[in-house]
């Protein structure tokens, strides 16, 4: 049964990081991505990690990928044009080179790490399961004890991001030396149109000058 | 069968597959109940019958309508994107029922002799599997709109998508708050943990702010503006007919009677009495399903009563006042409890 489910979800993590890779429409270039970190999470759920399993759905699937749909389905187009970065036929872009360099510096060190240890576990049954383990309990645990220095580090990296995505968001400065408040809130709208209260001149004409 | 989590011990195979089924059926039977409970009762708000042509009282119009829903044809914009269009409705109804087995509506029961907890699972990681689970559903709303190729289904997916992360954050942070008190996580010792004090009562900070994010999460009113009908037709199943759109009612039901659920067992005491009844086990259900409905009575009333917020007004209200509010109660709730 854990042999089925895990051949399952194996293929479709596999599959989804190829879809990442070789669709040309961005949004489906992020499903893809959700897909894939979806059957990560059921191989986690496999090694009985289950409070990892459901952490990689919460905050990747649930939030990051999120995001990235939001922003994908707002602003992406299937005909957009990538030859900017992989050059044209004529002309090799920098993604062209740099590309499968990255890529073959990552399968060389795959293969090491999988040769130098993954392979001796092929021939045993694995690590025994000891009751409780994957559970938040456990994690907490060797969180504040164990692990307390990288896990702290790590906090400190995320605030240290967070701060710096709200410095690059925010709007560097006010208004417009000649921009008043009012005129951006209300826009320009053709003559006839507008509220009875603006017709009785109670309130003040939304754009005065445009109208007329 | 240590399958999931550390209490299946107990329970062959078969009786976790009769009891998914159970379950299911349950639900699903309750379901069109809640469909004519809650237009009777919305028309009861408003001063006039509700529905009251079809059977008696009107209590089969849901039959009615499902029948009719039923033989409608499955029809799809030309601009839509087929296989999406397809399997939209399905994630949102698949999570929902998933969500369904982590409610638990008794205490471990002998049952011919047979130990048999009466909830789905008892997972170790407790609300974090909803959480994991409505995560997904988001995409069944996303794709649905967005699949369409429509722009009001597309407008309506877009308002879904940065409703449900501005208010996943606070209600899990109200959650937080409960599972301190309680010292676990799983929610049959949660609903155990309350036997002295029910959690509302010492958390009802926490269970305002998980009431008022569960209304925003469900996209029920005032913060149905995924579907406002006036703006958008109907959000992101406008482009839906036929089952399609009743599997997002659905969908929208069960969400709203897992809510109501997790909000009985964090909160409400879950199985437990006041005043020191101790019924027989086979009680413990309906005692649940009673305190849901009181929940979901509180939805219908909620949506009668608040007129729909603005969209600004939902994401000022959502990050400026809630969230503070929620890490607040988790901060306060955790210096009571260690000092």
């Amino acid at each position: 049964m854990s042999a089925v489910l895990f051949f399952i979800a194996a293929i479709v993590a596999i599959a989804g990081a190829f879809g990442v890779v070789m669709l040309r429409n961005p949004f489906y270039n992020v499903l893809s991505l959700v897909c894939h970190l979806v059957a990560l999470a059921a191989l986690f759920l496999l090694l009985r990690a289950e409070f990892v399993a459901a952490a990689q759905v919460v905050v990747y699937a649930g939030a990051v990928m999120v995001l990235y749909v939001f922003v994908v389905a707002y602003v992406g187009g299937a005909d957009e044009s990538v030859t900017h970065f992989t050059g044209g036929a004529d002309r090799p872009g920098a993604l062209r080179v740099l590309g499968p360099l990255f890529g073959v510096a990552v399968a060389v060190e795959l293969c090491i790490a999988l040769l130098g240890t993954a392979l001796k576990g092929i021939s045993g049954k694995g690590a025994p399961y000891v009751l409780g383990f994957g559970t938040p309990k456990q994690i907490g645990t060797e969180f504040l004890t164990t692990y307390l220095f990288p896990f702290e580090v790590a906090s400190l990296l995320l605030l240290v991001a967070a701060i710096g995505a709200v410095v690059l968001a925010r709007r560097r400065r006010g208004l417009e030396p000649d921009e008043s408040l009012d005129a951006r809130l209300r826009p320009a709208r053709p003559a006839y149109t507008g509220t009875m209260a603006e017709v009785a001149g109670l309130v003040a004409h939304g754009d005065g000058e445009a109208g007329r | 069968m240590r399958a999931f989590g550390l209490v299946y011990f107990f329970e062959p195979w078969w009786v976790q597959i009769v009891k998914a089924l159970v379950i299911f059926g349950v639900i699903f039977a309750v379901l069109p109940i809640l469909i004519i409970y809650e237009r009777k009762l919305l028309g009861r708000f408003q001063g006039r019958y509700g529905p009251n042509r079809v059977g008696p009282y009107g209590l089969l119009q849901p039959m009615a309508e499902i029948v009719k829903f039923a033989l409608k044809e499955p029809f799809r914009p030309a601009t839509a994107v087929e296989s999406l269009f397809r399997i939209a409705p399905m994630i949102a109804i698949v999570t929902a029922v998933s969500a369904l087995a982590l409610v638990p509506f008794g205490n471990v029961q002998k049952i011919f002799g047979q130990p048999v907890g009466l909830y789905g699972i008892d997972v170790s990681i407790g609300p974090l599997y909803v959480f994991a689970l409505g995560g997904i559903s988001f995409y069944g709303i996303m794709l649905g709109g967005w699949a369409s190729g429509s722009k009001y289904s597309f407008l309506g997916a877009m308002r879904g998508a940065a409703q449900l992360i501005s208010y996943e954050v606070s209600q899990g942070l109200a959650l937080v708050g409960v599972l301190i008190t309680a010292g676990t996580l799983s929610l049959t010792g949660i609903v155990r943990a309350q036997a002295g004090m029910w959690y509302f009562i010492p958390q009802i900070v926490g269970f305002l702010i998980f009431m008022t994010a569960s209304f925003a999460e469900t996209n029920r009113a005032p913060f149905d503006l995924v579907e406002a009908d006036a703006e958008l037709v109907g959000g992101y199943f406008t482009e839906y007919g036929g089952t399609a759109f009743v599997a997002y009612l659905f969908a929208e039901y069960t969400n709203m009677i897992v809510v109501s659920g997790i909000a009985v067992t964090l909160f409400l005491g879950g199985w437990l009495l006041p005043f020191g009844i101790h019924p027989p086990g086979w009680v413990d259900p309906f005692v649940v399903l009673a305190k849901m409905l009181i929940v979901i009575t509180l939805f219908i009333w909620v949506r009668a009563t608040l007129p729909r917020l603005r969209y600004d007004q939902l994401m000022s209200f959502g990050w400026k006042i809630l969230l503070p509010l929620a890490t607040l109660n988790l901060l306060v709730t955790a210096i009571v409890v260690a000092a």
